[in-house]
């Protein structure tokens, strides 16, 4: 399955406005809609995984990801921060793009890897921060997926 | 106590569970899938033996923290089931596939107690 097909536009927020690493990840949690107890326990799985380390790969993006119980099925979210914010990235430089991915513990399709997989692959190539960066609505986004991502 | 304070209050021990139950499988995960070890390293520069062994620290100073009850209770149940807490999502018991009676699913709305399924015997929680 393409990236695109996993993202709605309700998914997709282009003006984060948290100033911290934990806040950033919780608003990018309120864009996939759950419960506020679902929406607790996911922050905590979350910030277990940055615990081991974290998950800003460099190039001002990060891809927070977990398997949780509190979903049903795969779910993914891409949240931009424009002034950027200290998330720990591996180069230690502020992270602007969010790409959240949540997997229930059990999938049928298995796609959650696979998707991890080509996220990173997609926020490798070196012409996509700067894309994001002009992005002037969430169909923007779609449209990138669109046309770049696998 | 406002609504909204009410919506957000769990059971501490349902809480420790449900943290356990996604703590275990991210753990089952690195120590049962090649690809997972392989795209936490090359993407994200994460050991996973390391990462493993920090999981399986974090899950066992979790178990501490469970009441004896219920902790007598998940220890029972880890042996035979992959899953020591499933999900209840439109009534089925995700555990066992049988229906849970509407009356039980109906008094777990509120979370505020540490239930299970009646038929597997799995704790459960209900999803949307
Ligand atoms: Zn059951």
């Amino acid at each position: 399955m393409k990236l695109r097909q996993l993202f709605t536009l309700d998914g997709v927020n282009l003006e984060l406005e948290s100033e911290s690493k934990d806040d950033i990840l919780k608003e990018l949690i309120q864009l996939l809609d759950l419960e506020e107890k679902s929406e607790a326990i996911l922050f905590k799985t979350l910030k277990r995984r940055e615990n081991l380390g974290s998950t800003g790969i460099g190039k001002g993006i990060a891809i927070p990801h977990c398997r949780s119980l509190v979903v049903n099925e795969l779910r993914l979210a891409y949240g931009r921060k424009p002034g950027g914010v200290d998330f720990n990235a591996i180069d230690g430089e502020p992270v602007y793009n969010f790409f959240l991915i949540v997997a229930p513990p059990l999938e049928v399709s298995n796609q959650y890897l696979p998707v991890l997989g080509k996220i990173a692959q997609f926020a490798k190539d070196p012409d996509i921060p700067g894309k994001l960066t002009e992005m002037e609505d969430p169909q923007d986004f779609l449209d990138l997926l669109e046309d770049r991502a696998p | 106590m406002t609504a909204a304070a009410d919506r957000a209050r769990m059971d501490p021990q349902l809480m420790l569970l449900l943290e356990l139950q996604d703590l275990r499988a991210q753990r089952k995960e690195l120590a049962e899938s090649e690809q997972a070890g392989q795209v936490e390293s090359e993407h994200f520069h994460i050991d996973p033996t390391a990462a493993g062994q920090e999981l399986d620290l974090k899950i066992a100073e979790l178990e501490g923290e469970l009441d004896p009850g219920v902790r007598a209770r998940y220890e029972r149940i880890l042996p035979s089931r992959d899953r020591v807490v499933v999900p209840v999502i439109n009534g089925v018991c995700y555990g066992c596939f049988v229906s849970i009676p509407t009356a039980t699913a109906g008094d777990q709305e509120s979370h505020t107690d540490v239930q299970g399924c009646e038929h597997c015997g799995s704790f459960i929680y209900i999803l949307g």
